[in-house]
């Protein structure tokens, strides 16, 4: 299975890890780092309300987090997703 | 006002998030020489959830774009123009007026398809080699959309085949030629950035220079930068206090049908009128007419 | 369980702590009684030398055992040797279930977290932080640990709510008769002002020095009146850790956007006038406050009457130059710091008991103008939390802000509104330690946020050029907007931490985690 990463470990951002998986698996989600310990929940909303608008049913989410706001975990799923479709691709 | 124009590197969300608090005039969200060659596609989606968002309190806000010479320019450009807080696009390595006109037609294009009014979106050109610098006042002209022309700082000294010296002697030229000529255009001549972030009393000698030369501010690499070049550009309490005088004098004497008069025993005539309703605006005390 | 006046659901008895006393407010508790104290002591010409050969030899001449109080001060910082050393000898000599009484720990006594586990130490007293606060806030303590503030601590000593069996004092320079100087030595950290109380109040005080001098030492900080037992040791710490080199102001953009308003809010209070009194310690937010009010009382032509609180360099400048006229030390952080306090007769030593007790006939807080604090977070009551940290472990001591807050005439938090996603304003913060009572403005990058009991303050900032104005709805509305819903913390009901306010009362409890 592929896998893509998007995002940095700077401060305020975070490194988003996707791994491609099969048909029916559906969406799994680890967050490790800066805010997991209080925005867990709003973090998973975030990606799954991201990944609904990409029509994206089954994948792998791994998140290192340093303090990403919704904004910029949002941009990282949606920049590692674009990676993972333009490998894809090739 | 464009005093100061704050370059915010486009993968940094800690600087996209806050640089808007820090005062400055304007903000340059960089998609160019900030964002390393394996990032651009990141930075590009970045930027544009930032602009969609669009909390950049009162600044103007620009991106600056890749060049034309690469593969980016186009895919940035159409990442970017459907936000709506976006007032202008910076664009890097303007040679000609040809330049000009190949992003302004891409740029109409993109605001045709995305429903914004034509000719909204300023263009700010970076001169940045030494034929741009000669065709500054055709690149100045050849669109309403450009807002201001900016000289180039490192990569027109390589183009000039000379080094960064203390003074800057070797750009000296090439920032009277561009007032110039975008004083002839009527557009804003904005400045190369000062890159040495620490050394606060070499900005405020560069500052001081430039707008002694005509500038309209510059463009800053660092928030510390601000306060200090708006202390350079602020227009003192006496000069504030003498435009005031002179106004008051011009409406006075136009009120009575007089065209000149003296104020402190000076001949106050239209240009000095001018200077002194120049000093209220900066001094945000006059809105820009 | 009762709600205190902080709206706190606090249990009237708390295992291992005791009956509770709840917070009343501020200032609602006043004291009865006599000042508690030390054994009388008799030493005769007889003994003319209180030196013994090592720190088990000190230990058994206290005649410490298991089940004592100790205590140590923390003016060696995070190059201490001293806790450290003391705690590895009780063990070698069998003693347990010690309690803990520093004035504050650091990073290098993680290693007392070997004698939480094996049973030496079994109370603490004190400040936790990093990987002992963390232990802790998981339940690895039996009994809870006691949050106090500086002024908090002294008073609980007078009161008889502690008593030291054996205050051990790091002394950078002392003579075999035991008058501590603080000054001069390899090890020398200035102000001993946390020691005093312990000296004053200890059953029994052994001084451990590595720069024993001929009689007397001088200038003498603690006389030999109090010292019990002298002992040499090679080093009570690591220079390099015991104070910082020149401090430089902050060049972080958001921290000086943060304390130029901090700065700006000072300006256009009445406060800012001739003899100005202010604190602003050593954190880089304070200093660059400092730096920026320097600038200003230049241009206004204003001289300060004194700073407070933890000393640095940056202060000895402000003395220099005549813009304080005094500095009244607690706690002096750096090389600078610890010169001027040695030299300088306008430099003056104080005790926590002086500087902050509220139990006393008036401490130096009370004649406070201004202090910059920091914080976890702040609700939107004002409350403040300093103890805790985003994810309820106990992180930090309680320092001064208590008593520097309640005594200040302008009290004011300055910190980022952002750590990372982690919000500094929230409905209800997590744990209380210094009450809004006492605290009058909040600045974060977004401007300044006036608690509305101060309509006067918000009168005098207003429509003041280059300082917004942000309400308490506003700021906290934008928190949330950009931070998201928290989760709250999974804890247990286990109370792991009881914070004190100044005065003795139980402001708050902080609850075990879960794993």
């Amino acid at each position: 299975m592929k896998s893509i990463q998007a995002g940095t470990l700077e401060s305020m951002d975070c490194l988003v890890t996707l791994t491609e998986a099969p048909a029916g698996a559906g969406i799994k989600i680890a967050i490790t780092g800066a805010s997991a310990a209080r925005f867990k929940s709003a973090m998973e909303k975030k990606i799954k309300e991201t990944l609904a608008e990409l029509g994206v049913k089954d994948i792998e989410v791994a998140v290192q987090d340093n303090g990403a706001l919704d904004i910029v975990l949002g941009a990282r799923v949606e920049a590692a997703y674009a990676r993972l479709q333009k490998e894809g691709a090739r | 006002m464009r005093r100061t124009m704050l370059y915010l590197p486009g993968n940094n969300p800690n600087m996209l998030t806050r640089g808007h608090l820090f005062g400055s005039d304007g903000l340059i969200l960089d998609l160019e020489d900030a964002v390393a060659m394996v990032e651009k596609d990141t930075a590009r989606i970045l930027v544009s959830k930032y602009l969609h968002q669009g909390e950049f309190g009162k600044c103007e806000v620009t991106v600056r774009i890749n060049g034309i010479d690469t593969e980016y320019w186009k895919d940035d450009l159409a990442a970017v123009v459907p936000a709506k807080r976006l007032d202008g696009i910076r664009a890097p390595k303007v040679d000609d007026a040809g330049t000009v006109k190949i992003l302004d037609e891409e740029i109409s294009r993109l605001e045709d398809k995305n429903g914004i009014p034509q000719g909204k979106l300023k263009l700010f050109c970076l001169l940045e080699t030494a034929k741009g610098i000669w065709n500054a006042y055709d690149i100045a002209t050849a669109s309403p959309r450009v807002a201001a022309i900016i000289p180039g700082g490192e990569d027109l000294r390589a183009d000039l085949k000379t080094e960064r010296s203390d003074d800057s002697t070797e750009l000296e030229w090439a920032r009277r030629m561009l007032v110039f000529a975008a004083r002839a255009a009527g557009v804003d001549p904005l400045d190369t950035v000062f890159s040495r972030v620490t050394d606060d009393a070499g900005l405020r000698k560069e500052t001081k220079f430039i707008k002694q030369l005509g500038f309209a501010g510059k463009s800053i690499i660092h928030p510390n930068q601000i306060g200090i070049i708006h202390d350079v550009f602020n227009p003192t309490e006496q000069e504030i206090a003498k435009a005031q005088k002179i106004i008051a004098a011009a409406k006075e004497a136009a009120a009575r049908g007089q065209g000149a008069v003296s104020v402190d025993g000076k001949m106050v005539d239209v240009p000095v009128v001018k200077r002194a309703e120049y000093i209220l605006v900066r001094a945000g005390l006059s809105e820009v007419k | 369980m009762t709600i205190n006046a902080v709206k706190r659901e606090i249990p009237d008895y708390i295992e291992g702590y005791g009956k509770v006393r709840h917070y009343q407010g501020a200032f609602a508790r006043t004291p009865e009684g006599r000042v508690a104290g030390a054994g009388l002591r008799c030493v005769n010409s007889d003994k003319t030398d209180k030196r013994v050969s090592s720190i088990k030899e000190a230990i058994k001449a206290s005649g410490l055992k298991s089940g004592m109080t100790v205590s140590f001060h923390h003016h060696l910082r995070n190059g201490d040797y001293v806790v450290n050393m003391v705690l590895d000898a009780c063990a070698e000599l069998g003693i347990k279930g010690l309690t803990l009484f520093p004035t504050a720990l650091f990073g290098v006594h993680k290693k007392v977290l070997e004698h939480i586990k094996s049973g030496v130490v079994t109370k603490i007293m004190g400040s936790v932080n990093g990987p002992i606060g963390q232990y802790i806030s998981e339940g690895g303590m039996e009994v809870p640990v006691v949050l106090r503030s500086h002024g908090g601590r002294p008073r609980a000593v007078m009161a008889g709510d502690v008593h030291i069996d054996v205050a051990f004092i790091g002394a950078p320079t002392a003579d075999k008769y035991g008058n501590i100087c603080g000054t001069l030595g390899k090890s020398a950290c200035g102000s001993l002002g946390y020691a005093f109380t312990d000296a004053d109040y200890a059953d029994k005080v052994v001084v451990i020095t590595d720069n024993l001098v001929q009689y007397p030492a001088a200038p003498v900080s603690i006389p030999q009146t109090k010292a019990d037992i002298v002992v040499e040791v090679e080093s009570i710490g690591d220079p390099a850790g015991i104070v910082s080199g020149t401090t430089k102001v902050t060049r972080d953009p958001l921290r000086l956007l943060i304390s130029n308003y901090a700065s700006k809010l000072i300006e256009a209070s009445p406060y800012f006038t001739d003899g100005l009194s202010f604190q602003t310690g050593a954190g880089g937010i304070p200093l660059a406050v400092t730096a920026f009010m320097k600038e200003a009382m230049i241009k206004k032509g204003i001289k300060g009457s004194f700073g407070l609180g933890g000393i640095t360099g940056y202060f000895v400048e402000l003395l220099k130059e005549g813009l304080v006229d005094k500095l009244m030390d607690v706690q002096s952080f750096d090389l600078d710091a610890v010169r001027s306090i040695g030299e300088n007769p306008n430099h003056i030593e104080i005790s926590a008991d002086w500087y902050a007790n509220p139990w006393n006939a008036g401490a130096a807080v009370n004649m406070l103008d201004v202090v910059i604090l920091g914080a976890t977070e702040v609700d939107t009551d004002f409350n403040a939390n300093v103890n805790t940290e985003a994810d309820g472990a106990l992180l930090h001591g309680t320092g001064g802000h208590q008593d520097t807050a309640a005594g200040a005439k302008l009290t004011i938090i300055a910190q980022p509104l952002l750590r990372g996603r982690i919000p500094c304003v929230t409905d209800k913060v997590y744990s209380v330690t210094t009450p809004g009572e006492v605290i009058d403005a909040i600045v974060t990058e977004y401007g300044v946020t006036i608690n509305p009991r101060r309509k006067d303050l918000l009168d005098a900032v207003s429509g003041v050029k280059g300082l917004p104005l942000v309400s308490m709805e506003e700021l906290a509305a934008r928190a949330v907007k950009m931070s998201g819903p928290t989760d709250p913390v999974a804890t247990t009901d286990r109370i792991i931490g009881v914070v004190e306010w100044r005065d003795g009362t139980v402001i708050d409890v902080v609850r075990q985690l879960k794993k």
